[in-house]
């Protein structure tokens, strides 16, 4: 149950660590596994200073803001076979307007809610493990 | 249909039962009810809370009806005939006169395979040492003839 001014996570390798919520984009009610947040972006990692390489380039910095997709939540999740899942933390991946990962690599666990979404297969077939 | 068990009590979870938890490490709990999960989050250790699986096991509560079911199961070995050798054939051939037999020919077999592989050996030596005596004889003959020559 993310909301406004709720924290999360992130796990991907785009650059940023956490992330605090401005906007559900879903109608009216709180985010869940699966859904799209807008967010800004509080803490991100520091770029090491020598070198400018490409690949190594940060894409997030501090005070951006991005679209983001929650992919665990500390509120427990309803599965169609009656199951509750719930994980450790909140925690998301930044996407961009097509619902592409903007990092390359998933760390961590990843809730299954999101098959169910449709556009999201690159985000579950980089995590390390859906659950 | 799986029954899964409770991650700190031991009980059964049927489907459409229960919470699974998912920790960051990757590792998954599941709890039948509220009861297993608070005190699994307190981190109290299931072996000392007496109404869990593990505790009963580790006191060994209950334990001597499930002895009582299981029996030791014994392998009987059965020797069987092999093609190409049927059951009396296989009987005669351990017996220790039939044994010793073998042991005596193949002892024998051996002595003569030695035996002419030795007289082989001496023959082979002794051909070409003579090849050798041979060659000798010409390259003195040839020097001899050469130093005269070459005068």
């Amino acid at each position: 149950m993310i909301g406004l001014k709720g924290r999360l996570n992130v796990i991907d390798n785009s650059g940023a660590t956490l992330v605090e919520c401005i906007q559900v984009l879903r109608a009216g009610s709180h985010a869940r596994i699966g859904d799209e947040i807008v967010c800004v972006v509080q803490r991100s990692r520091t770029v090491g200073v020598t070198q400018g390489n490409q690949q190594s380039q940060q894409k997030v910095k501090r005070g951006d803001v991005r679209h983001a997709l929650v992919v665990r939540t500390k509120k427990e999740v309803r599965r169609p076979d009656g199951r509750y899942i719930k994980f450790d933390d909140n925690a998301c991946v930044l996407i961009n307007n097509k619902g592409e990962p903007l990092g390359s690599r998933i760390l961590g666990i990843v809730g299954a809610e999101l098959r169910d979404k449709g556009k999201y297969s690159k985000i579950l077939t980089l995590a390390q493990r859906v659950v | 249909m799986k029954v899964e068990a409770d991650s700190f009590s031991g009980a059964r979870i049927y489907p459409g039962t229960g919470k699974l938890y998912a920790r960051i490490d990757n590792r998954i709990f599941r709890f039948f009810n509220g009861k297993s999960e608070s005190l699994f989050l307190q981190r109290k250790n299931p072996r000392k809370i007496g109404w869990t699986v593990l505790f009963r096991r580790m006191h060994k509560k209950g334990a001597s009806e499930e002895a009582a079911k299981r029996r030791t199961r014994k392998t009987v070995k059965v020797q069987r005939a092999v093609v190409g050798a049927s059951l009396d054939d296989i009987r005669k051939r351990q017996r220790p006169e039939a044994r010793a037999q073998l042991r005596t020919e193949s002892l024998a077999q051996r002595k003569q395979k030695k035996a002419a592989s030795d007289e082989a050996k001496k023959a082979a030596k002794a051909k070409v040492q003579q090849q050798q005596n041979q060659q000798q004889k010409v390259s003195k003959v040839q020097t001899k003839g050469a130093a005269g020559k070459g005068r």
